[in-house]
């Protein structure tokens, strides 16, 4: 094939793409006059960029508002009644113990501040424990116990109010501030309250010796709450099944050390020596 | 006919996405417990993770709603997929016992409550829809039919231009 015959080949290619190429030129200059082609693009290329970054910007703003929700607030007091002549709260360890010293039945309740169940046992028991307490019927040995001290956001709320809380039974507000610290709970996977804020609870409640501060401050007693903590979550006795065979988890209440059903009338069952 | 068929496969990825990722959104502190639950992230990536995620599938749900880059997107919703199957494997494997949170929920749930063969089996489903958009991502009702990207009667590329025909230089330099 000679070139002149190749060339010619090609021309008439081209003239056929330009003949067609032609009427779409034609046609999108109508278009473009009509403001489309291009300018579409360019629209939705802006209007996209617009939208995602907006999608993006307010996603991002909404879930750190979500998550921070306790920044910034003030943990509410929970008034709760004061106690009868003849009860005694105090921490021993990492233990708190409140009742009248011959109380008939002692009861241990292991609770984490940052767990939800927990939150919902309190709300529907505590009012009616610490009437138990006041009547000389019950002594509670509370238990902090930093199980979901990874739930928080960022982590450690669990150990934080434990510790502050044996701080605050230092200062002889154990009650008011484990009652303060459930009426209004962090969510889980969102953030606690750090500690100024705990300490801002105790100064709340009346608390005014320098020390409440320094041993929230310090973490002073953390060491030993998780001391415990691996204890009790290898006891045996306390284990009960939640789904995943025996094992530890919150709330538990126990009787002379082995863990007891709460369905039904669990509380007048104890105090009345029928469980446990 | 197929283009039929790849706007439902791209509308029912595109639902997947926005429920997944609205479900998620609405509850922050549950994202982030499912995501930790995996037990596979080192723990400063599980908070960015956990707000990233519904906010990647809920983008990745509008793009294919409106259907503009719809190749692209089917890759993007591929890749994730994949990742999200892996991460159920290897909870799987590990022995874990959690619910995948693909849709809420998630965290620890007890043994015999895991659905792992289930969960797996639904997102390669999904993942398939994203296959077919990544081979033949043409659909109707779309941001790219509009944009005149598929207007030719091919996907993509300049198809009005005439095919090279090199049979005459070949022949000739001989």
């Amino acid at each position: 094939m000679g070139g002149a015959e190749r060339n010619a080949r090609k021309r008439r290619q081209a003239q056929q793409a330009a003949g067609s190429r032609g009427s779409h030129a034609g046609a999108s200059a109508v278009a473009k006059a009509r403001g489309s082609g291009d300018n579409r693009k360019t629209i939705a290329v802006v209007v996209g960029v617009v939208l995602v970054a907006a999608l993006i910007i307010g996603g991002v703003l909404w879930t750190n508002a979500s998550k921070n929700a306790t920044e910034g607030q003030q943990i509410p007091v929970a008034t709760s009644q004061p106690f009868a002549a003849g009860v005694v709260e105090k921490r021993d360890g990492v233990v708190v113990t409140t009742g009248k010293p011959d109380a008939k039945k002692t009861i241990d309740v292991y609770a984490d501040f940052l767990c939800p169940i927990c939150g919902s046992f309190e709300a529907q028991y505590q009012q009616q424990i610490e009437e138990q307490i006041n009547a000389g019927n019950l002594a509670v040995r509370y238990h902090m116990v930093p199980l979901l001290n990874t739930r928080s956001n960022p982590e450690g709320y669990s150990l934080d109010s434990a510790n502050a809380s044996l701080a605050a039974a230092d200062a002889g507000k154990f009650t008011a501030f484990h009652d303060s610290l459930f009426k209004t709970q962090p969510e889980e996977g969102k953030r606690g309250y750090d500690k100024a804020q705990l300490i801002q609870l105790g100064t709340a409640l009346g608390i005014t010796d320098p020390k409440f501060a320094e041993t929230i401050n310090a973490g002073t007693y953390d060491n030993q709450i998780n001391a415990e903590f691996e204890k009790t979550s290898n006891d045996q006795a306390l284990m009960q099944d939640f789904g995943q065979g025996p094992g530890f988890g919150t709330p538990t209440v126990a009787v002379n050390g082995k863990a007891i059903d709460r369905s039904g009338d669990w509380l007048n069952q104890v105090i009345a020596g029928q469980l446990g | 006919m197929l283009d039929a068929l790849g706007t439902l496969a791209r509308l029912g990825l595109a639902a997947v996405w926005l429920v997944s990722g609205a479900v998620k959104i609405s509850d922050t502190g549950q994202t982030f417990i499912a995501v930790k639950a995996y037990d596979v992230l080192p723990s400063g990536l599980v908070g960015p993770v956990a707000t990233a995620m519904p906010l990647l599938e809920l983008l990745l749900g509008v793009l294919l709603l409106i259907g503009v880059g719809t190749r692209w997107v089917a890759v993007a919703s591929g890749l994730l997929l994949l990742v999200l199957i892996a991460a159920i494997v290897q909870s799987w494997a590990r022995g874990l016992t959690i619910d995948c949170g693909c849709f809420g929920g998630g965290g620890q749930i007890s043994a015999d409550q895991t659905q792992y063969p289930q969960e797996i089996a639904r997102d390669t489903g999904f993942f398939l829809l994203a296959l077919w958009l990544m081979i033949r991502p043409r659909t109707l009702f779309s941001l790219d039919g509009w944009l005149g990207k598929g207007s030719v009667g091919k996907s993509s590329g300049n198809s009005a231009a005439p095919a090279d025909d090199y049979s005459d230089e070949k022949s000739a330099s001989l």
